[in-house]
């Protein structure tokens, strides 16, 4: 079975004052129908370029698709026109952002700003474009929705917004719905309901989801796959209970251990040294070196590629060679 | 264990924009009747959401924003009566380090220069030894003393809270106030900074009034803590007692709330405690208790009864059916 949404060797560079930089180094994922992709990472490894890439929302110049495909039920998004890819964006892809606020149009009512995303995409007059808004509203969760749909931006909360923008995001039935960091500007009992509601979503429409996150925690939630990203490579990727039960790379097992769990107090958190180097700094070797406890000479000179060495992919050097 | 912070019922009061021209000036009760002492050495958090008033309540104790009423007592002496001389004397012993570690730091100033100018105010020492303490300080923190003439921008996030962290002790305060330290952190790094502050506490004995809308957070640092709702304190238990038994319906919804390794997907997990909507506006605040319009377990006398804080166990719980 060939997936929903597969991304091979993809690799995208940007133009930068210290000169062409490699924002993302072939990258490749996968996600199927009614599954839920999560793509975790420290803020500058690639996860949002990943997001925007597909999205075909890469700023251009000065970024660039210099190579790879992006294939979406089969059809490859980085040789499509931008007409094609302004139909397809929208009805069979959509995307939810990290800050609601500056996502909505100020000047326009929520009801009538979703109902313009529904007549982009289907041949409908503006009253029933409203009434299914209408419905959407209700759909996700928001409390007298004819009201609120005759509401503006501001005058909703920032969890509302979200919701707002999760109906937007879902107003076509989109085959891939991209969540970027969706609940990082929202409280934690707000972020609760927004995870329960995606999950819902997903249950109904069967849509796949990418969801981009630092947040280990939201990935055990919500993700039936995993892939960690650092320094704009994926340095593993399986199933979220192998990811979680069993990481290899050091750099996950550190992402892990490092979280303050609920579950324990007072012990010493593993911490990981250092910052992701930035990305004109890339040498030879295994971008992660400079951080790693187990590094060793191979891993300064040579790159390690994402290969299974036992339990699942990860591209390590250490782990390939079984030092841990 | 001697106390080294007691406050009493504090109350901070805003006075909003005036409704119409000749309107009554409606006040907002930012913080209602807080009470909590901090012993000497121990590190208080204070949990909520926004506009819960942690950092408000936070704020008026150190007197960075004016109390309306009730009593700071700092080591014997009530805070909010001191005149302005005697307040800036005492500042030598309360310090503070912010939540966003970009925009708290001088960017035309060097880092030796931003952890210095608290003993230039407080004309603490001689320049020789002013020096050397920031010299000290830097390694206290993890820093390299040759990065002393560097500016903020030429550090990371994680670096630039170290500074922040090496600027609040130039004092030797005895209470270190922290709003939110590592929200503005990328998880590997709230780590590092976390576990500095674990170390800090132990070394030099310092006592923190803790800021975080993070329960693992709080976990991880705190002996004790406070949660809040709508201005008011609505548990408050060691850290055990609350985190093994949380008495009010908001802690247990704030618990069940936050993402954990334990709830897997794969597992088909339900969240315990579920709980809608927003917390209402502090404008207005219910008459009876202010969670109850969200409270899976509320009743008539919820809604016109408010709770007081009374005690259950080793915890201190506002709620008519706690458990």
């Amino acid at each position: 079975m060939s997936a929903l949404l597969e991304i091979q060797n993809l690799r995208v560079t940007f133009n930068t004052r210290h000169g062409p930089v490699t924002a993302l180094d072939s990258v490749s994922l996968q996600v199927n129908a009614g599954e839920t992709l999560g793509v975790v990472g420290e803020s500058g490894c690639g996860k949002s370029i990943t997001a925007l890439s597909v999205m075909g929302l890469i700023p251009s110049p000065p970024g660039r698709i210099a190579g790879g495909a992006i294939r979406l039920a089969g059809e490859d998004l980085t040789r499509v026109s931008e007409a094609r890819m302004r139909a397809l964006r929208g009805a069979e892809m959509a995307m939810i952002f990290q800050e609601p606020m500056t996502s909505l149009n100020p000047v326009f009512t929520v009801g009538d700003q979703i109902a313009e995303a529904i007549m982009l995409h289907q041949k409908v007059g503006h009253a029933q474009a409203f009434r299914d808004a209408v419905a959407l509203l209700d759909r996700v969760g928001i409390p007298s929705p004819e009201r609120r749909a005759r509401d503006y931006p501001h005058q909703l909360s920032g969890g509302m917004r979200q919701r707002v923008m999760i109906a937007m995001a879902v107003s076509c039935r989109p085959k891939v719905l991209i969540a970027d960091e969706p609940t990082t500007a929202l409280d934690v009992t707000v972020q609760a309901q927004i995870f329960d509601l995606l999950n819902e979503i997903q249950r109904d429409f069967g849509a796949a989801i990418i969801l981009i996150t630092h947040d280990m925690g939201a990935i055990s939630e919500m993700a039936d796959r995993v892939a960690v990203m650092y320094a704009g490579r994926v340095i593993e990727q399986a199933s979220a209970d192998d990811v979680l039960d069993h990481p290899q790379h050091p750099y996950t097992r550190g992402l892990i251990s490092c979280i303050p769990a609920l579950g324990k107090g007072d012990t010493e958190l593993r911490e990981i040294p250092g910052v992701v180097p930035p990305l004109h700094m890339l040498g030879a070797g295994c971008a992660f070196a400079e951080r790693c406890a187990h590094r060793f000479d191979r891993c300064d000179t040579e790159k390690p590629s994402l290969v299974d060495h036992g339990h699942h992919p990860a591209a390590c050097h250490a782990v390939e060679e079984g030092r841990i | 264990m001697t106390v080294l912070l007691d406050v009493q019922d504090l109350t901070v009061q805003f006075a909003l924009p005036r409704q119409g021209l000749f309107g009554p000036r409606p006040v907002l009760e930012a913080v209602r009747q807080v009470s909590f002492t901090l012993e000497q050495g121990r590190a208080l958090g204070i949990v909520g959401e926004s506009g819960s008033g942690k950092t408000t309540a936070a704020m008026a104790t150190i007197r960075l924003v004016e109390a309306a009423s009730g009593k700071v007592i700092f080591q014997g002496e009530d805070l909010l009566q001191l005149d302005a001389e005697a307040m800036r004397q005492r500042r030598r012993d309360v310090q503070l380090i912010f939540q966003d570690p970009y925009s708290s730091l001088n960017p035309r100033a060097r880092v030796a220069d931003i952890v210095r100018e608290p003993m230039d105010l407080m004309e603490i020492g001689t320049p020789e030894e002013r020096r050397a303490r920031v010299t000290e300080l830097f390694r206290l923190v993890g820093l390299r003393p040759d990065q002393l003439s560097l500016f903020p921008h030429q550090f990371s996030g994680g670096q630039r809270q170290r500074i922040s962290i090496a600027r609040a002790l130039t004092t030797n305060p005895k209470l270190l106030v922290c709003d939110e330290p590592v929200s503005a952190l990328d998880v590997a790094i709230q780590a590092q900074i976390l576990n500095l502050l674990a170390r800090l506490k132990t070394e030099l004995g310092l006592s923190y009034l803790f800021i975080s809308h993070d329960l693992g957070v709080v976990r991880h640092v705190c002996d004790d803590v406070a949660v809040m709702y709508l201005g008011k304190i609505v548990e408050m238990a060691p850290r055990e007692a609350l985190f093994d038994a949380p008495q009010h319906p908001y802690t247990q919804a704030l618990l069940s709330a936050a993402p954990s390794l334990a709830r897997r997907k794969s597992r088909g997990y339900v969240r315990p405690v579920k709980i809608s909507g927003d917390p209402p506006s502090p404008i207005n605040p219910p008459k009876g208790c202010a969670f109850a319009e969200r409270c899976p377990k509320a009743q008539e006398v919820c809604r016109r009864v408010q709770p007081v804080l009374e005690p259950r166990g080793p915890t201190q719980v506002a709620c008519h059916f706690p458990g």
